[in-house]
């Protein structure tokens, strides 16, 4: 099972390379409204997945046979805080956590900076999330923020 | 407009998307699993931080899948450039090399300030773009809805502050 996740991993990392998500100019171009790309991007893929994931929780297993339960992410206010912070950041680096890592593959030096901070904010949070679970009524400690 | 990468054509915007959503329902039909990239630096975290929320028994149990899905992240930008004209270090950033002109060393603190934003932020949120915006947002959840429209705003507002006021 691990080589399908490498592959299905190494698939999105080479279409979020060639289709300017993993681009600085291409994220400030969404950000600018002066592309189309991502927006078309983003669009498409919410367009055929959702009637997609439909489907398989109607079908109700996976093709392993397994029983098929989507757990459905938290709401809380760190949705709109959290949201509102990475937005900064997706602007500021031109990269959202996957092109993080695809920027770092294609040979991007800057992209190990990015990377380096995103895994020391991750750190951060995850230090701080008592301190931050009554102020934005974040689930006990054990279920987290949603697996994303 | 031609990528920084290789200044190659990218793909068109429809058989991304595709793409995209063939990823998506690849992991949750075979795996059952949900896509989502950020909490897969939790796990990175978890290897090497001692915190209670990185011991917890939900996060634990993923590192199996997404570990090899982010090294399948690195990878596929590997190959890409490989396949593409060719894999060479850069620092080349596109229009913030011609607007804003910075060396590698203000670039790399530019970078790993917008990064600790990211890490902090999609964490914060329970998920980014992929977890949010394709996954939450396929599934009609709600909190992705409010995540998705937070971090678009809040991304459009900083480039338009940083290209049309202040530069």
């Amino acid at each position: 099972m691990v080589l399908f996740y490498v592959a299905l991993g190494t698939l999105f990392g080479f279409i979020l390379s060639r289709s300017g998500a993993a681009d600085y100019n291409y994220i400030q171009g969404m950000f600018l409204f002066e592309e189309f790309q991502l927006y078309g991007i983003i669009g498409t893929a919410v367009v055929l997945t959702a009637p997609g994931i439909w489907l398989l929780k109607r079908y109700g297993r996976t093709l392993a046979g397994r029983t098929l339960a989507v757990e459905r992410k938290a709401g809380h206010r760190g949705n709109v805080y959290g949201g509102i912070l990475f937005g900064v950041g997706w602007s500021m680096t031109g990269m959202c956590p996957g092109p993080v890592l695809v920027n770092v593959g294609e040979g991007k030096l800057y992209g190990l900076a990015a990377l380096a901070g995103v895994l020391a904010g991750a750190a951060l949070f995850g230090c701080s999330y008592r301190r931050l679970t009554r102020p934005f009524r974040l689930p006990p400690l054990a279920v987290g923020t949603g697996e994303g | 407009m031609p990528l920084i990468l290789n200044g190659l054509e990218p793909l068109p915007w429809w058989l991304a998307g595709a793409g995209i959503a063939v990823v998506t329902l690849a992991l949750l039909g075979v795996t059952g699993h949900r896509l989502g990239v950020s909490t897969g630096f939790e796990n990175v975290c978890a290897l090497v931080v001692r915190a209670p929320y990185f011991g917890r028994e939900a996060l634990r149990g993923s590192n199996g899948w997404r570990l090899p899905l982010l090294g399948g992240l690195v990878l596929g930008g590997f190959l890409s450039a490989v396949l593409g004209g060719g894999w060479e270090p850069t620092w080349a950033l596109g229009m913030f090399d011609a607007e804003i002109g910075w060396g590698p060393a203000g670039k790399a603190a530019w970078m790993f300030v917008g990064g600790v934003l990211i890490g902090f932020g999609t964490r914060l949120a329970g998920g980014c773009t992929s977890g949010h915006g394709i996954f939450g947002l396929s599934n009609l959840e709600l909190p992705s809805l409010a995540a998705t429209v937070s971090f678009m705003t809040a991304g459009a507002v900083t480039t338009n502050l940083i290209y049309r006021v202040l530069l």
